[in-house]
């Protein structure tokens, strides 16, 4: 008897010690890696959602029974955009892809064709009920997806707005209620893009600001000029074939713009395009411009990174849409969604997923939204208490009713690349807007062929 | 009877001595892979339309299409005389040019002088691409941010953004400030590697500085002359990092792209992710094509076979 129980305690201990064993080996820690970027610098919730969806991704995955753990090495980029591009391109290419890659909505075309990120529609269908992936606003959707598949998990939003300085215009005998409907009057396009010129150029000739300071808009390549484009009529796919179009007649108009803006009404000084950013950041921030159009993000940007007064920017800088082309037509502004992709590289496709649905949570998402300022995509982030307390979000949200976005299609670079150069000669003064039109439309033919509509 | 030289020593049959090719291996290797590879992966490639769309897997062959491109595009022509111009202005006013006098004057002046100078002028060159750009371009800037145009204003130049304004000039300065220091180090050397006897004989003749100079150390240095142009052509052919981080080709069409920054711009970065790998590659044949011409114009111009060989005379 005794020596059965012996027996009995002695396998209990050694089977117990083994299970414990076997349990402890079992735990599996996997790494995965993730890339992002601002590259503005207070986008860095853009990385840290992820690092800190770990933790709840180990618990759901503990409570599941699960013997996997994650850890995770990921990296915020401040560098530029082409880049940060290019280093993901020649990873993906070498198969050293990071497993989450944080990029623009419209690089689903090119690198979903390539195969460098893998469509998520299934899961997002197996999770979507169990995660906050229910709640992303659907437009968002919409602007992840590329030949009916959906390619990634939108990760913000925003609006790119006209920016004025309320005292410059109070100087020039504006009253506070003409300040203050100046963002209505443009909605209702009753105030245009020309008038605006005008104001700025009035502005400049009685001294009230530098001449060349009346309206700057980016000083580099990138998507606000297709604000421009859209404003002036023009149109950018086709939805049927999914082919790029150029309206001549809208570009025309649109370099003619910055053209009036440069050498006409002389409200930006020659040579602006290839001012470095951090004089561009620098000079608005000092006030000197009385019109500038930048991104939502930036009022971000100019607090932290160029030590703007908060105050000052509260009191005296004014927001609304870009104003319209023509009289009656409502002001617009363009998003350009940002999106978490898995690349194909992923050991752990759906661990990753995994991740990023987590970090998609109307907590997480808010505290991004507020600290870089930009538009959430969670319907119930504009419940929160930290975004509700902050009114520059909330006036600016309205804009996303008059947005446009860039079209999703590999050919997107190669048409861009061509119809910037268009708009640098024009507003460098080599040639005049409807030569540089025949130029760009030479040009996308050569590059592009029948891939390209020219209107 | 005449004596040419190699009579009648080492009379030994023609026949290839194998064991030289073991030798001779680690550097014909390096030469298969880094070199002939590449450049036969790229002839390849070129007639593909390879991209980032495509990945590396789902290309299609296209024939001579990517050529074709390029023969119809407006900016061929623009973009080889900026090359030419990039490669040549920057050559003979620095990489050869103020190399030269460099070299002259700093073997000329004190020892001491001489090395600071040469020191002074290492500087660009010691300090990495992307922090001398970038000081490049706020040197340049719009005042009151940039050093240059406030120093200006006083004569009556107007703000401006004078790398945008004056982009060759900029370019070429950028670039040959760096350049010239590789040609003032060789020079240098085989300036003092002139005998002074025959410096000392021309000074006891009568020779100026600069008959001294004409007559006995440029015919003297015929060979690193050869050496740092032929060798500087090639690299400016290819270098491009100095347009890249200031004006990147621009501004307006292409007004400052040369052919390499033409190939990367279209092989390697695109502001919205899709590169063009299968044009780029043809891009990339052609440049190599215009080395190879350079290669052959210089080995005929110089008579590169009578400077390697053997001197008639022991200096």
């Amino acid at each position: 008897m005794r020596k059965s129980l012996i027996l009995t305690i002695f396998s209990f201990i050694l089977l117990l010690s083994l299970s414990l064993n076997i349990a402890q080996e079992k735990i599996q820690t996997i790494t995965l890696t993730a890339w992002t970027i601002g590259p503005d610098r207070p986008s860095f919730y853009r990385r840290d959602n992820l690092v800190d969806a770990v933790k709840r991704l180990n618990s759901l995955l503990e409570k599941e029974g699960s013997n996997i753990r994650v850890k995770l090495e990921a990296t915020f980029d401040t560098g530029t955009w082409a880049d940060y591009k290019q280093k993901f391109v020649l990873a993906a290419s070498a198969g050293k892809a990071p497993d989450i890659i944080l990029s623009g909505h419209e690089d689903v075309a090119p690198w979903g064709e390539a195969g460098y990120i893998i469509p998520l529609d299934d899961l997002i269908k197996k999770y979507k009920d169990t995660t906050d992936l229910k709640d992303v606003i659907p437009t968002l959707w919409k602007s992840v997806q590329y030949k009916e598949k959906t390619w990634a998990i939108p990760q913000d939003s925003e609006a790119r707005p006209l920016y004025f300085r309320k005292d410059l215009l109070k100087k020039l005998g504006w009253t506070d209620k003409q300040i203050n409907d100046l963002p209505k009057k443009i909605q209702s396009g009753e105030f245009t893009i020309y008038d605006m010129l005008q104001v700025a150029k009035t502005a400049q000739d009685k001294g009230i600001i530098e001449k060349g300071y009346g309206f700057w808009h980016r000083p580099r390549q990138g998507n606000d000029f297709y604000i421009y484009y859209y404003n002036f009529g023009g149109e950018m796919q086709d939805p049927k074939t999914g082919k790029l179009i150029l309206v001549k007649d809208a570009l025309k108009r649109e370099y003619q713009f910055f053209a009036d803006n440069i050498f006409k009404y002389r409200t930006a000084p020659e040579k602006f395009i290839g001012m470095e950013w951090r004089i561009w950041h620098e000079t608005v921030v000092a006030g000197k411009v009385l019109f500038w159009q930048g991104g939502i993000w930036h009022w971000a940007e100019w607090q932290q990174v160029y030590k703007a007064d908060p105050k000052d920017l509260e009191n005296n800088v004014g927001y609304a849409l870009v104003p319209s082309s023509d009289k009656g037509k409502p002001g617009i502004t363009l998003t350009h969604p940002l999106a978490y992709m898995v690349t194909k590289n992923s050991k752990y496709p759906e661990i990753a997923f995994r991740l990023i649905a987590l970090a998609t949570n109307p907590v997480f998402d808010a505290r991004h939204c507020v600290t870089s300022m930009h538009l959430p995509v969670l319907s119930s982030t504009r419940k929160q208490s930290t975004y509700l307390k902050n009114k520059f979000l909330r006036d600016v949200e309205y804009m996303l009713k008059f947005t446009t976005f860039i079209p999703n299609s590999p050919d997107f670079g190669t048409y861009d690349t061509i119809v910037f150069k268009g708009l640098s000669a024009v507003a460098n003064g080599d040639v005049k807007p409807e030569e540089a039109v025949e130029v760009v439309v030479r040009d996308l033919e050569n590059a592009l062929g029948d891939r390209v509509i020219i209107k | 009877m005449m004596l040419k030289i190699g009579d009648g020593v080492n009379p030994r049959p023609k026949k290839i001595n194998w064991n030289l090719f073991f030798f001779l291996f680690p550097a014909i290797a390096l030469i298969i892979v880094f070199f002939f590879i590449p450049v036969f992966l790229t002839f390849l490639m070129s007639f593909t339309n390879m991209s980032t769309s495509t990945g590396l897997t789902g290309f299609k062959v296209i024939g001579f299409k990517n050529y074709l491109q390029i023969l119809k595009s407006q900016w061929t022509l623009k973009i080889l005389k900026n090359t030419l111009l990039y490669v040549f202005t920057t050559l003979s006013l620095f990489n050869v040019g103020t190399a030269l006098f460099l070299a002259i004057f700093s073997t000329h002046i004190s020892e001491n002088a001489g090395k600071f100078v040469r020191t002074l002028w290492l500087l660009p060159r010691i300090t990495p691409s992307v922090v001398y750009a970038t000081l490049w371009t706020w040197f340049t800037a719009e005042a009151p941010y940039g050093v240059l145009t406030q120093f200006l204003s006083p004569f009556g130049v107007t703000s401006k953004n004078l790398l945008y304004t004056y982009p060759w000039i900029f370019i070429i300065l950028i670039n040959g400030f760096v350049g010239a220091s590789f040609g003032m180090l060789i020079f240098t050397s085989a300036i003092k590697n002139i005998p002074p006897d025959y410096i000392m004989a021309a000074q006891v003749d009568g020779a100026s500085t600069l008959q001294i100079i004409r007559k006995v150390i440029l015919p003297m240095i015929r060979w690193p002359i050869l050496f740092v142009t032929t060798y500087q052509t090639l690299s400016l052919l290819t270098s491009f990092e100095y347009i890249l981080l200031t004006t990147d080709g621009g501004p307006g069409f292409y007004t400052t792209e040369v052919w390499a920054l033409y190939a990367y711009h279209n092989a390697l970065s695109n502001y919205y992710g899709n590169t063009l790998f299968g044009f780029g590659a043809a891009l990339s044949v052609f440049l190599v094509i215009l080395g190879i011409i350079f290669s052959i114009i210089y080995l005929k111009v110089f008579n590169f076979k009578a400077l390697i060989s053997e001197p008639k005379i022991e200096v």
